[in-house]
């Protein structure tokens, strides 16, 4: 398997989405967005935005700021397959640490419950899980977003069989 | 001299409030703890009640530069509201009935407090903020005798040591955002920012790189402006300590202008007190074998600077020629505006001349083996401290290299240790010196001889009226009638004025803090300015505001020291450098003319491109 990390997106392509942003407010952010979707590792280098804080006009500390304040943002490349669990209220009472507990156990990761991080990525570069604080579907608690479709009343069984398809090499999750 | 023009740019002084500048001056009736007022409309709860006799307190609110109500501890209680109101961003309404210490205002207050507290680590008494902390007075003040919420943070977080002039503990930081507000909209700088969200919001820089790493300046108005011991500076005193008690060494003392107006206030005397004198007197009995003025550089940096600046109008050379005392600035242009560095002065700062002529000329004279010699600066500035330790500035080093065959391994810096006026005061204290009992005394022969022209270097505009001065005689060959230069002084942000220098026309301008810095900046790179001659000072005020200065310095503060500065200059028998009868023996013994040849290799220097990103 190929874990190398592969090119980000160069000086010129950066420019492009600035332009293409030039004017709009809140714009700065659609570029951050834009700019890590375009990562094929889901993330923002260092070089990235110091690229993105020169062509702008941003001040370096006020870039990693935001970077560093959405969830949303990352910082280090992504797995192949992103997890997200919610760890709202209305998930939590529904058993969403239960969910939790049993993917990092089933991804040997435990350790990242304990570390107080709300990210990690396996050591295969495989999957990343991460936990956000509510994605707006209480109604259909616990929801787990899996490469970005939400599954809406999930169970632990139900989060094994899709893990371990994903794990065999299957294609991206629809 | 004619002074033709004079301009005073309104609006870019530093951090001007919107809620100031209201030009309709209505007004609105208000009670305040039951008792009725008439107060300006357009003013915060917390500014009008100031003016009534009230001080309520706050450990986040910034006057002239920001609010951002992030501490909570100014709340009142106003009649009708559903909650309790932050006063610093509510302004007074008509009929408002304000009630600034009910049982609930102090309940909100105090557990406002208890929460930061709860993680704030409680090590007082080994904290250099310690007696001069606000979160320290705001706890007592309120009487806050228990703490009832658990520390919540579990580890402690690594402190930033990456600065040669700074130290910051993000385990005291309260999250005030005083240090992010001045670095940005005092300094235009942006070192720092909040990273991260909720309870793991830090102050930091970019990828926590630390202070060391990224574009920051040193000015050290963060320390300044820090309620708590969360931004410090980088303490040389233990240091300092040894050197004195090492037989071995002769240890020299210079004192920046500043210091004479500020180091008072920390030793318990009144704002601005002039205490040259008893400065000295202190220095003594710490230990220094000569205590000498860096005002005796000052009157070199002019000879330097003025006979550049009329090279540079008689030759040709790169205009505007732009001072180079204020180690933060330098690194600012270093960093923001690296292609103008050609505009900058090529002189050395005084504390950079002082120390490269006291380990050549002095020691030379005197004796003495410039490796025995440790210089000892008392700065208002913690930038002066990275300034001290910049590779070029082994002038002495280099003087000596062949002369006494030194190997790399002998390498010295020109100074030693730069310390700041507060690390001052805390030897002074460890030495058991009752400051305010001194009786004066006065510098060392032949280093601590200087003019008027040097003590308002302290000054923002002090440098460009002391060149002046200077200028002007040399140049038209004249007796300057009036030495006073009013267009230059005072505490505008941008201040310019017009000379007369027989029949040229000389056009100077004068900024401090780096956002004016900016604008005069901008207009050098657009091909725009009119100047020939600028004068930038770092921080608000000039030295005599400095980063290094005692804890607070606010505008009325940098005022009273301002008036302390023209009234040394004004007492002193000579107002001029040209006339400093020392410097005349230095040129004639040693140094020949100024921008001589040894001039060049030991009180000029170059400057690095440095960049942003």
């Amino acid at each position: 398997m190929n874990t190398s990390v592969m090119p980000a997106a160069s000086e010129q392509q950066i420019l492009d989405i600035i332009n293409r942003f030039q004017g709009k407010p809140g714009a700065l952010l659609g570029i951050l967005e834009t700019v890590q979707e375009s990562n094929p590792h889901k993330f923002l280098s260092e070089e990235t935005l110091q690229l993105i804080a020169k062509h702008t006009g941003t001040p370096l500390s006020r870039i990693y700021s935001l970077a560093t304040f959405y969830s949303f943002f990352n910082l280090q490349p992504q797995g192949e397959h992103s997890i997200v669990v919610c760890r709202g209220t209305a998930c939590h009472t529904r058993g969403s640490r239960v969910l939790l507990e049993d993917l990092t156990y089933l991804l040997d990761c435990a350790d990242f419950l304990e570390s107080g991080e709300n990210s990690f990525t396996t050591k295969d570069k495989k999957f990343t899980i991460k936990t956000v604080a509510c994605f707006g579907q209480c109604a259909l608690a616990p929801v787990v977003s899996i490469d970005g479709v939400i599954h809406s009343r999930i169970t632990s069984a139900r989060l094994k069989g899709i893990i371990e398809k994903l794990a065999k090499g299957g294609k991206k999750h629809e | 001299m004619e002074q033709t023009t004079v301009k005073k740019q309104d609006g870019i002084s530093p951090g001007t409030v919107s809620s100031s500048t209201h030009k309709e001056v209505s007004t609105c009736s208000i009670t305040v703890n039951g008792k009725s007022y008439t107060v300006p409309k357009g003013k915060t709860i917390l500014e009008a009640v100031s003016a009534l006799g009230y001080s309520i307190p706050t450990l986040c609110h910034l006057n002239e530069v920001s609010s951002n109500a992030s501490c909570g501890v100014c709340v009142v209680e106003v009649k009708g509201a559903k909650s309790l109101l932050r006063s610093c961003v509510t302004n007074v309404t008509e009929g408002m009935d304000i009630h600034l210490a009910t049982p609930r205002v102090l309940a909100a207050r105090r557990t406002n407090v208890e929460l930061l507290l709860a993680n704030h680590p409680k090590d007082c008494l080994s904290c250099i903020r310690n007696q001069n902390c606000e979160l320290q007075s705001i706890a007592s003040y309120l009487g806050i005798d228990d703490i009832r919420f658990a520390q919540t943070r579990k580890k402690l977080l690594p402190l930033d040591t990456t600065s040669e002039s700074l130290v910051r503990d993000p385990n005291k930081c309260i999250l005030c955002g005083r240090c992010v507000a001045v670095c940005s909209e005092v300094q235009g700088v942006n070192a720092i920012d909040v990273m991260g969200r909720g309870a793991k919001s830090q102050v930091a820089t970019f990828f926590f790189k630390g202070l060391g790493n990224v574009a920051c300046t040193n000015c050290g108005q963060c320390a300044l402006v820090c309620p708590t011991g969360a931004i410090v500076e980088k303490d040389h005193t233990k240091e300092v300590w040894k050197a004195l008690q090492d037989p071995k060494k002769v240890v020299v003392v210079q004192t920046a202008p500043a210091i004479r107006v500020g180091l008072g206030e920390a030793m318990g005397m009144d704002w601005g007190s002039l205490v040259t004198g008893k400065m000295v007197a202190a220095l003594r009995r710490l230990g220094f074998s000569k205590v000498f003025d860096t005002q005796f550089t000052a009157d070199l940096t002019i000879m330097e600077e003025g006979h550049e600046l009329i090279q540079r109008l008689s030759n040709g050379g790169k205009l505007p020629m732009i001072t180079s005392c204020s180690p933060g600035w330098i690194k600012f242009i270093e960093h923001f505006y690296p292609n103008s560095l050609a505009h900058v002065s090529t002189c050395k700062s005084p504390q950079q001349m002082f120390g490269a002529v006291a380990k050549t000329y002095y020691a030379e004279k005197m004796g003495i083996d410039p490796r025995d010699m440790v210089v000892v600066s008392i700065m208002p500035c913690t930038a002066k401290k990275y300034e001290a330790k910049r590779p070029e500035m082994m002038g002495a080093f280099h003087y000596w290299q062949a002369r006494l065959n030194l190997l790399e391994k002998d390498k010295f810096y020109d100074v030693d240790y730069a310390l700041t006026t507060r690390e001052l005061a805390r030897m002074l204290k460890q030495a058991s010196i009752k400051f305010d009992a001194l009786e004066e005394e006065e510098f060392d022969d032949p280093l601590g001889h200087s003019t008027g022209a040097a003590v308002i270097f302290g000054a923002t505009g002090g440098v460009m009226e002391a060149a002046l001065r200077t200028a002007y005689e040399v140049v038209t060959k004249k007796h300057l009638q009036s030495v006073d230069f009013q267009a230059v002084r005072g505490l505008e942000g941008i201040k310019s004025a017009e000379v007369d220098l027989n029949g040229t026309k000389l056009k100077v301008a004068v900024a401090h803090t780096l956002k004016n810095a900016r604008i005069l900046l901008e207009q050098i790179e657009k091909g725009e300015s009119p100047y020939a001659f600028i004068e930038i000072m770092t921080c608000p005020g000039g030295c005599l505001g400095g980063g290094g200065q005692p804890i607070p310095t606010t505008t009325e503060i940098r005022k009273k020291r301002a008036e302390s500065i023209y009234r040394e200059d004004a007492g002193k028998g000579i107002r001029k450098s040209h006339e400093n009868p020392v410097i005349q023996k230095l040129y004639k013994e040693f140094l020949r003319e100024p921008l001589s040849h040894v001039s060049h290799e030991l009180l000029h220097t170059d400057y690095t491109k440095r960049g942003v990103y």
